[in-house]
């Protein structure tokens, strides 16, 4: 795990290895302040927005504009509402869609006079091996984010849900769908 | 899935590189942003309850102010208890209304003045046992009348089973009404009694005067005529006199304290929901469109969210 940060608690008996049980005492004592949060939550966030983005370098913008709205909006963080976790991924949906938007409308302006620029390309990094590299690729970003979600950050549905805004059903009928997709990708490279 | 892709997943996944991770703990370093202003819902939370103790104290103020103040005189129970003027009666000078209070009744009236014309007027209602005693009283009624060299203008006497009642009108020499008013009061219970003398002398003073002046012959003849009318209706007294077995209804008593406060302040709660019954109905239209919008906005936003997702 990375450098930079030393946690203020939830020291004792945490590693990355038991992130569900780093999360949970966080969570359970927000009085810890916002650097132990996010420390214990940075590569929830980072992870999750290179799903979405599936772009390194903008998941790492994404990460620190989350963080600086976090910390601007910790004020109004209430852990009986949702853990941290949830909270944070919520900010960072936020994020990505605004730039997504943001993107939106550089493409259409420049459209109207010049070649548009397509702004930067799915560049998945190198830890992922070749098949899944390129899968994820091929799949969109929602699928890309309940993928994310569910099985990266393994939150329950009910979690995810709140966090990409629909219902628990429809979060499970978009991850079983975004799966499939997935393995359809995946199984003919494997095979070969 | 298999598990081996969801493995794959996560083992593949990278963390965050070590540059991001130094940026986000200076941003983490940063003192966070106080609160400024409170939540809506925190708002709501202490307004809803205080606006609704406000109206409740309120009230209860408006209550107790008005049954302090609403709290009535002893004259003004026995002007409520008192008995009505006659309907088509002539109206009454307050100073010459003599009113009884229930409690006590007893045979009285004013002594008309014996040196100036009045018209004077008492009525008297009566409780008798049953028809029976009410024919008997009737009856007694006439007689008394007679004996004091008066006579009866009109009579209505009804009865059915058990109930009944009788009108009668009488006039009675002034000068004996006071005995009249006696002896009659004796024939039952009083219920009510009221006496109310019209002085009618300066209308004859004027009158004598407009004689003496008067040339034309025919004119006098009228005044006169209309001077010994007002001689006659001085003359004599007019005695109502209503006999009922039907005893009143107690009334009841004046609501006490407590009771007007209660009431007073339930009426105040009771507009403040009219109003907010009133601007609901009013608003409620306004409510539903914007309900409508909201929940449109929110769907197309997903909506929009889901495509730009899609797309990336």
């Amino acid at each position: 795990m990375g450098t930079g940060f030393v946690p203020t608690s939830c020291q004792s008996g945490v590693t990355r290895a038991a992130p569900a049980a780093y999360t949970e005492c966080v969570s359970d004592a927000p009085a810890q302040g916002f650097r132990s949060i996010a420390e214990a939550h940075l590569d929830d966030v980072y992870r999750y927005l290179l799903y979405v983005t599936a772009n390194p370098s903008t998941a790492d913008d994404l990460t620190s504009e989350t963080f600086e709205r976090a910390l601007r909006r910790w004020s109004s963080f209430d852990p009986r509402r949702g853990s941290a976790q949830t909270w944070l991924c919520q900010l960072a949906r936020g994020a990505a869609l605004d730039h997504f938007r943001a993107e939106a409308r550089r493409r259409r302006r420049e459209e109207r006079v010049a070649e548009p620029d397509r702004g930067a390309e799915h560049e998945l990094p190198d830890e992922y091996g070749p098949v899944l590299r390129q899968a994820l690729r091929t799949l969109s970003g929602a699928d890309r984010e309940v993928i994310a979600l569910r099985i990266v950050l393994e939150l329950d549905a009910k979690t995810a849900a709140r966090i990409l805004n629909i219902s628990p059903s429809a979060c499970t009928t978009r991850l079983n769908r975004a799966l499939e997709r997935l393995e359809e990708k995946v199984r003919p490279r494997l095979v070969a | 899935m298999s598990p081996d892709l969801s493995n794959a997943l996560r083992a593949e996944t990278p963390t965050a590189p070590d540059a991001l991770r130094h940026r986000i703990a200076l941003i983490a370093s940063e003192p966070p942003t106080p609160r400024r202003v409170l939540p809506l819902r925190r708002v709501l939370m202490v307004a809803a309850p205080a606006a609704a103790a406000a109206s409740l104290v309120a009230a209860v103020a408006v209550g107790v102010k008005a049954g302090v103040e609403h709290q009535p005189s002893r004259e003004a129970v026995a002007n409520e208890l008192a008995p009505k003027a006659p309907s088509g009666g002539l109206p009454i000078p307050r100073s010459a209304v003599r009113t009884v209070a229930p409690d006590a009744f007893a045979p009285a009236v004013a002594a008309p003045a014996r040196k100036r014309a009045q018209d004077v007027r008492t009525s008297i209602t009566l409780l008798v046992d049953d028809t029976d005693d009410l024919s008997a009283t009737t009856q007694r009624a006439l007689r008394i009348t007679r004996s004091l060299g008066g006579y009866v203008q009109t009579v209505n006497f009804g009865s059915e089973t058990a109930e009944g009642t009788a009108a009668l009108q009488v006039r009675i020499p002034v000068s004996r009404v006071q005995a009249a008013v006696v002896r009659f009061s004796g024939l039952g219970r009083i219920l009510a009694q009221q006496t109310q003398i019209t002085d009618l002398q300066q209308r004859l003073d004027e009158l004598t005067r407009q004689i003496r002046r008067a040339g034309d012959p025919r004119i006098r003849a009228a005044l006169r005529r209309e001077r010994i009318e007002l001689h006659r209706r001085a003359a004599y007294a007019t005695l109502s006199l209503d006999l009922t077995t039907h005893e009143p209804q107690q009334q009841a008593a004046p609501p006490s304290r407590i009771d007007r406060a209660v009431n007073d302040a339930t009426g105040v709660l009771t507009g403040e929901l009219a109003v907010i019954a009133y601007a609901l109905i009013v608003a409620s239209p306004f409510l539903v469109l914007l309900a409508a919008a909201y929940a449109g906005r929110r769907a197309y936003r997903r909506y929009s969210d889901l495509r730009l997702l899609e797309r990336a």
